[in-house]
């Protein structure tokens, strides 16, 4: 009966590690893409505008434009280690 | 009003292409290098610039000096409307009614026109569509005979209570003075109104009206001393900002200049304007005055719309740069045209 009792919890406790570690990876990754988004608004109609006034500068403007796109992977690699240890 | 939901983006937008268009307008230099050229390279190196289209289309209609002005009057107007197209939200309606001054100045040369007698498609050349009476409204006003006809056909004009008032002394006195002052006191106060409604962005647009009401003022004392006009000159000046038309006309009665910049200087906060007056304090032709206050003027709207980016002063240092870059341009042919000196016409122009 005691044994049957400590399985089930250790069961229970490596089923909420887990689940902690997907709430981790999933805010990573969530939160890094929301204030990637917000940066790239900006940036976004920003660059926009100087492309409709100047065509010249498209490929600066979307390589401006996609920048902060780099901290989406950080989030990424992050919770591809939580996830993955 | 349209108001804008769509967050600071569009905003971000309009200003960032602003600028862009501030950054294509002329360099200093090039205006100095057009001072020691002829009036047809001159012609030559507007047409090879951002005026290329309109001097590409009216050049088989028009030559020479009038080339360049019809030229320039028409990229200055496409450019005013591209802006208001371009302005979201609150910015259109502070925009619009900025603009409102080419308003009363396409009206004015209507009136001045028909009152000397000129033919239609004379006027027509001067005039500057860049407000709210667009090409079809201004034909139809020219079109009319008489003086009053013209007021009567700007009916639904937001200004047509101040032309239907002041009209009448006007067309019989042969004078448009008065009617300009009270035209220019409205616009200004109509500013004024809209940027205190609480609308979002409306307290920039107040610093910027206020700067500018100053700015005229002071002009406006500085050429009625240089005038030595005495009489009472309350009627001359706008209300609404630092000082008061009486107090402006306490200053116009002191004897020295050096009084007159004292009571400006212990009055006012901006750094540049004060650097500004206290340069004047030498002996300069009031000329040399207005040069002076425009280009401050010119600085501290520059300095404003770098420190709100996103705001209407980016969008407004463009129309007033747009606007002195046309002035320049003009007076560098006129002078060139009346055959006047390199330097004489350096000091007309606002760099």
């Amino acid at each position: 009966m005691a044994a049957e009792a400590v399985a089930v919890e250790v069961a229970a406790a490596t089923a909420s590690a887990a689940g902690l570690k997907a709430v981790g990876a999933g805010l990573a990754v969530g939160l890094a893409g929301v204030g990637s988004g917000l940066g790239e608004m900006g940036i976004g109609a920003a660059a926009m505008g100087a492309v409709a006034e100047n065509k010249d500068m498209f490929g600066l403007a979307l390589l401006f434009t996609v920048l902060p796109e780099t901290i989406v992977i950080f989030g990424l690699v992050v919770a591809l280690l939580l996830m993955f240890q | 009003m349209v108001q804008n939901t769509g967050g600071p983006a569009p905003y971000i937008y309009v200003s960032t292409r602003l600028r862009v268009r501030k950054a294509k307008l002329l360099a200093p230099e090039e205006y100095q290098r057009m001072l020691n050229m002829s009036l047809p390279e001159i012609i030559r190196l507007i047409g090879e610039t951002e005026y290329q289209k309109e001097v590409d289309e009216l050049g088989t209609s028009f030559e020479g000096i009038d080339l360049i002005e019809v030229a320039l009057s028409w990229n200055l107007a496409k450019e005013y409307q591209r802006v208001i197209d371009l302005a979201p939200g609150a910015l259109k309606e502070f925009t619009m009614a900025y603009l409102r001054r080419w308003d009363i100045y396409n009206v004015l040369t209507i009136l001045r026109g028909k009152m000397q007698g000129m033919k239609e498609g004379k006027i027509k050349e001067v005039l500057i569509p860049a407000g709210s009476l667009d090409k079809v409204v201004l034909d139809r006003v020219l079109g009319e005979e008489s003086c009053e006809r013209v007021a009567d056909a700007l009916k639904g004009w937001k200004m047509y209570p101040t032309v239907a008032a002041g009209i009448q002394d006007g067309c019989a006195a042969g004078s448009f003075a008065k009617l300009e002052n009270e035209l220019y006191k409205q616009l200004y106060a109509d500013l004024l109104t809209i940027a205190r409604r609480g609308v979002k962005g409306g307290s920039q647009f107040l610093k910027f009206v206020q700067l500018e009401i100053d700015i005229k003022n002071i002009k406006t004392l500085f050429r009625m001393r240089g005038d030595g006009y005495e009489e009472d000159a309350r009627e001359f000046f706008i209300s609404g900002s630092t000082f008061t038309p009486e107090e402006l006309q306490q200053m116009n009665q002191m004897s020295s200049r050096n009084e007159v910049i004292d009571a400006i200087v212990g009055r006012i906060s901006s750094a540049a304007l004060l650097s500004a007056l206290e340069e004047l304090r030498t002996e300069k032709s009031e000329q040399e005055v207005d040069a002076e206050l425009t280009k401050t003027q010119l600085d501290h709207m520059e300095q404003l719309s770098k420190i709100n980016p996103f705001s209407i002063h980016p969008i407004l240092v463009y129309l007033e740069k747009k606007k002195y870059e046309v002035f320049n341009l003009r007076a560098i042919a006129r002078g060139k045209e009346s055959r006047l000196a390199g330097d004489t016409i350096a000091k007309y122009l606002v760099i």
